[in-house]
């Protein structure tokens, strides 16, 4: 993706991501995030075709996900192939992945800490961190569970990319 | 405390991941045109870094030293971390569908990168306490997260200067880049 493609870097506003239309099912359209690792030779990995278990290709497939479609959405019939620029609104990326991942490191990194001063064993402090990840990813899900009872977490088809960027495969 | 601060100014900051020993430029390169994209994906690899040490220091202590394995170091760590990679990602996956979802559309795939498999190789280098090795790797991936911030938002302003059509895009990004590395020369007089 070239770098007027990339919605992520025109927006001004709220942060937008690309994602692939795989499946339509009534008023459920099955998409793929787009993204591919942190560099091309990932991202063009992830479209070699090799499927095993933990390939990139196998983790995006892991990352789909599905939008329910809204009467009067604007956004017409959509097609398999078909690239949408999709955004969670308001909520800013950087909390959402502290929230994911700040809270258990913190719980785990707390734990160790207190128990090495506690113990002072290498084992106690390791099985320590492992029991503060655990109570993190706890607390991760009742704050998740909440912010999306507050609809903060839901996708939202902002629109559809033009047809020439429509991926070549058949469509 | 004195020690844990001086490790961090030495982990983070005079021996940076990106700047210093130059592991992660990828995401470095590759993540960095928006400071938020760039704060999430550090967090993430933070967590990663973190996490991964743990089990590293686990395998080389209680399995690869007593043994005599360590010439199956690298191989083993990389499995590790990608196990600890996928499991990470299962159990976000797991807990919070809705989380992981907006992590998915915005945030790349982490996998074995270098910055992670090479801060392992620098702790267990380093023979360190459990506690001292995720402490190294926790400010060792601080330091990564802050160079891609600052990093994000040099290029968020540059992306709104009128530079020369020739210059625009990656060969100012890689100027930019250097000028940074000068500028995080400057740590390594501080003697830690």
């Amino acid at each position: 993706m070239n770098a007027a493609e990339d919605p992520g870097i025109l927006s001004q506003g709220s942060l937008e991501g690309v994602a692939r239309v795989v499946a339509v099912q009534g008023d459920q359209v099955w998409v793929e995030p787009e993204q591919g690792g942190s560099c091309g030779g990932c991202a063009s990995a992830a479209n070699c075709g090799s499927k095993g278990i933990g390939t990139l290709a196998s983790r995006l497939e892991g990352r789909r996900f599905f939008l329910e479609r809204e009467d009067g959405d604007g956004l017409g019939e959509l097609r398999v192939g078909e690239r949408l620029v999709i955004t969670f609104g308001e909520q800013s990326v950087s909390a959402v992945a502290l929230l994911a991942y700040g809270l258990p490191l913190v719980g785990a990194l707390s734990a160790a800490v207190f128990t090495q001063e506690l113990a002072g064993r290498d084992g106690y402090t390791l099985l320590a961190a492992i029991a503060g990840l655990g109570l993190g990813f706890a607390l991760m899900k009742i704050v998740a569970g909440r912010l999306k009872a507050r609809g903060r977490l839901t996708p939202r088809v902002v629109r559809r990319l033009s047809s020439a960027a429509i991926l070549s495969s058949g469509h | 405390m004195r020690e844990y601060l001086l490790m961090m100014v030495s982990a983070a900051l005079v021996n940076n991941v990106i700047l210093a020993r130059f592991l992660g430029l990828c995401s470095f390169l590759g993540v960095t045109t928006r400071v938020d994209t760039a704060l999430g994906m550090g967090v993430a690899t933070t967590f990663v870094i973190t996490v991964s040490s743990m089990a590293d220091w686990a395998v080389e202590t209680w399995l690869l030293e007593p043994h005599g394995l360590l010439y199956l170091r690298t191989v083993t760590f990389i499995l590790v971390i990608a196990a600890a990679v996928q499991f990470t990602e299962m159990t976000v996956r797991k807990l919070s569908p809705a989380l992981f979802q907006m992590l998915g559309i915005y945030l790349p795939l982490i996998t074995t990168n270098c910055a992670v498999l090479g801060v392992a190789l620098l702790l267990v280098e380093g023979r360190m306490s459990f506690l001292n090795s995720v402490l190294f790797a926790f400010f060792s991936s601080l330091g990564y997260s802050l160079v891609m911030v600052i990093f994000a938002g040099l290029r968020e302003r540059l992306a709104l200067a009128d530079a020369p059509r020739l210059f625009a895009g990656p060969p100012l990004a890689f100027i930019t880049a250097s000028l940074l590395a000068l500028a995080f020369m400057g740590f390594s007089g501080i003697s830690a």
